[in-house]
């Protein structure tokens, strides 16, 4: 990849946010710069010459002037403050022309009106946690359960024990819901996209799409029995 | 709640005052800090509701009836906090007439964009002091 051609990300926040993301996205071949309003945290973040450090609130406009923001590909505002992180998206997006805004959000409350002011991408910390916590405390433990769109979709994954109902089963014959897809089988450390033959066997992990969790219950029903 | 209910977010010096000249005038008015003790400020004869929140908390907000509110204030010292509440009222709840008192003249174009009166103190200083000078160091009075 050619130097110029990187894409350039900003970031705002305080150290301990900023710095295991600013590594991962340098090692992803990303061109990092990194506003931060604490002087000896930035003098921390500056040890790395890869990270280009601008000390300052990113929720003033010259600040992210300084740091460029308009040649920016992606700004992702991670402060502990909401409000600063809505106004960083805002002002990328309004003065700078920024193509993707992601915020970072405490309260979960907001994040439908983050999203309705225009912010690309709303991450809620909580929101993720308490999802996967009620998820683990409801779920059998062989379920990992990702949610995403806002917890709208699921991607859940499931191994099926030897006393599974559904072994040697095609997929046609499981009578599935419609709102569950089986999208990928793991069988023996290599992944196979199935079709409506394919059959299933004791040890194999399915992964499956979902959009009602509820329709899952029935699903757990047919691995165990 | 009539007509002319009035929420104010953020009591300080300038919220306290608004609260009071509102109260005295009759209206109904609410004023919300996430710091009690700020509430000092106002007079003993403020006759309005006060509220312990921050001021961009949905559900506060919804329990103090915004969507009834005709004018919301917002005069918090923190800028950003300020513009996401007047956002808040403004795109959520609809809220009518919504004012946010903000000291960074950049980020004006962010609540103008909304329909959302902005009040700089810095650019009404400059303009007061601007005039004052025009017209020759004498002050004309009314």
């Amino acid at each position: 990849m050619m130097v110029s051609k990187k894409k350039k990300i900003l970031l705002v926040g305080s150290f301990s946010e900023v710095r295991s993301l600013a590594n991962s996205l340098i090692s992803k071949n990303f061109k990092v710069t990194i506003i931060n309003n604490n002087y000896e945290e930035c003098e921390k973040l500056a040890e790395n010459d890869k990270l280009t450090v601008i000390y300052g609130d990113g929720s003033k406009k010259f600040v992210l002037d300084d740091a460029d923001a308009a040649s920016c590909h992606i700004a992702i505002a991670l402060t502990k403050s909401d409000e600063a992180n809505l106004i960083i998206c805002e002002m990328c997006k309004d003065f700078f022309h920024v193509q993707k805004c992601v915020s970072m959000l405490n309260d979960p409350m907001k994040t439908e009106f983050f999203y309705q002011m225009g912010i690309d991408r709303v991450v809620c910390a909580l929101n993720m946690i308490t999802n996967i916590m009620e998820e683990n405390a409801l779920m059998d433990e062989m379920m990992k359960m990702v949610p995403l769109d806002k917890g709208k979709l699921h991607i859940v994954e499931t191994t099926i024990l030897h006393n599974s109902a559904m072994i040697g089963k095609k997929l046609w014959e499981l009578n599935l819901p419609k709102e569950i897809i089986i999208g990928c089988i793991v069988r023996d450390d290599k992944s196979l996209i199935p079709r409506g033959d394919t059959s299933v066997k004791e040890g194999d992990t399915l992964l499956m799409i979902t959009s009602d969790i509820d329709e899952l219950s029935e699903m757990k029903e047919l691995t165990i029995n | 709640m009539e007509k002319d209910y009035t929420i104010i977010g953020g009591c300080g010096r300038l919220g306290s005052s608004i609260a009071s000249k509102l109260s005295e005038a009759n209206k109904d008015v609410m004023i919300i800090d996430h710091d009690k003790s700020s509430f000092r400020k106002l007079p003993m004869s403020f006759g309005g509701l006060t509220m312990i929140a921050s001021i961009s908390d949905l559900d506060r907000l919804k329990n103090a009836q915004i969507n009834k509110a005709s004018v919301f204030i917002a005069v918090t010292n923190d800028d950003n906090a300020n513009i996401c509440a007047a956002q808040i009222a403004k795109k959520l709840f609809h809220v009518e007439k919504v004012i946010a008192r903000i000291y960074d003249e950049d980020k004006i174009p962010l609540l103008t964009k909304m329909n959302i009166e902005a009040i700089c103190p810095t650019r009404l200083s400059v303009d007061q002091v601007y005039d004052y000078m025009e017209a020759g160091g004498k002050h004309d009075g009314k």
